[in-house]
C-alpha cells in the first residue's frame, strides 16, 4: 500500500470518529438549546421544529454523498486487495509447479 | 482515562444520544400532528327548526375535540340559493340552548346547540349558510392558530 492510500484511509477513519462524535452530540445538544430557547421565550416551537429539519436534512444529504465517496473508495480496495492475492496465489502455484519439476529431475538422475 | 472508562462514557452518551434523538423525533411527529389536525372531528353543524318562523334560527353543532382551543373570532354567512344574496348572521345576540360552552376549551365530545335571530331585512327563501371560526389551540408545549369552515348547511325561511 503506497503512503497517498495510507493517507486517504486514516482520513476516512478520522471521518468516522468524527460522524460518531456528530451522532453522540448533536441529537443531545440540540434538544438542551431548543428547550432553553423555547422555554425563554426566543424561539417558537414551530422554528425549532424547522430548524431541526434543516439540520437533520443537510446532515443526510452530507452523509450521503460521503457514505458514497467512502463506498467507492472500500470497494477499490477491496479490488486491488483481490488483485494482489490471486497474484499471490499465481506465483505460489508457479512456485510449486517449479519444485515439482525439479524434483522430478532429481528423481530421473 | 483508562480503556473501561472511555467504554463507560461512549455507552452512555450513546444512550443519551438515542434518548434525545427519540424525543426529538417523537416530539416533530406529535407536532406535525398537532398542526394537521382539525379543530372538531365527524363534526356537522345544521338547523334544528327549518322552516325557521319564529324569527330565531337554531344551530346544533356535534362531533368531537381532541386539542384545547380557545376561539378567538366567529362569522356566519348565509346566501340565498335563488338571488344569491350574502346576510350576516350576529353572533354578538346568539343564545345558548344546550351548552353554554359552544365553542370553549373543553375536549372529548361536544353537543352544542344555540339560537341567532333572522336579520330584520332577511327575506324568506331557502338560503346555505357558512360558518367560520378560528381558534388558538394548544396541546402539550404546542400552540397553533387555526381555523375551521362549515358549509352546506341549509337554512329555510319562511
Amino acid at each position: 500500500m503506497d503512503n497517498k492510500e495510507q493517507k486517504l484511509e486514516d482520513k476516512i477513519e478520522q471521518q468516522v470518529e468524527r460522524w460518531d462524535l456528530f451522532a453522540r452530540i448533536i441529537p443531545t445538544a440540540f434538544l438542551v438549546v431548543c428547550s432553553i430557547l423555547i422555554f425563554t421565550g426566543i424561539l417558537d416551537f414551530q422554528q425549532a421544529f424547522w430548524a431541526g429539519l434543516g439540520l437533520f436534512a443537510v446532515t443526510a444529504v452530507t452523509w450521503w454523498f460521503w457514505t458514497i465517496y467512502t463506498i467507492k473508495h472500500l470497494v477499490r480496495t477491496l479490488h486491488r486487495a483481490s488483485k494482489n492475492l490471486a497474484e499471490v496465489r499465481r506465483e505460489f502455484r508457479d512456485v510449486s509447479k517449479d519444485l515439482e519439476d525439479l524434483r522430478k529431475k532429481n528423481n530421473e538422475s | 482515562m483508562n480503556h473501561k472508562k472511555f467504554i463507560i462514557i461512549k455507552a452512555v452518551t450513546s444512550i443519551i444520544s438515542g434518548l434525545s434523538m427519540t424525543t426529538l423525533i417523537i416530539l416533530g411527529i406529535t407536532y406535525l400532528g398537532f398542526t394537521n389536525a382539525f379543530v372538531f372531528n365527524n363534526a356537522g353543524i345544521a338547523v334544528t327548526n327549518n322552516p325557521v318562523n319564529n324569527g330565531q334560527i337554531n344551530f346544533i353543532l356535534e362531533g368531537s375535540r381532541k386539542h384545547e382551543c380557545t376561539l378567538t373570532r366567529v362569522y356566519s354567512d348565509a346566501y340565498n340559493n335563488a338571488t344569491g344574496d350574502k346576510f350576516e348572521l350576529d353572533f354578538a345576540r346568539k343564545i345558548y340552548i344546550r351548552s353554554n360552552d359552544y365553542l370553549g376549551s373543553d375536549t372529548g365530545a361536544v353537543d352544542h346547540q344555540w339560537a341567532m335571530p333572522v336579520p330584520d331585512d332577511m327575506p324568506p327563501g331557502v338560503y346555505e349558510v357558512k360558518l367560520y371560526s378560528e381558534f388558538d389551540c394548544v396541546y402539550l408545549l404546542f400552540r397553533q392558530h387555526k381555523s375551521q369552515m362549515f358549509d352546506n348547511i341549509s337554512l329555510i325561511i319562511e
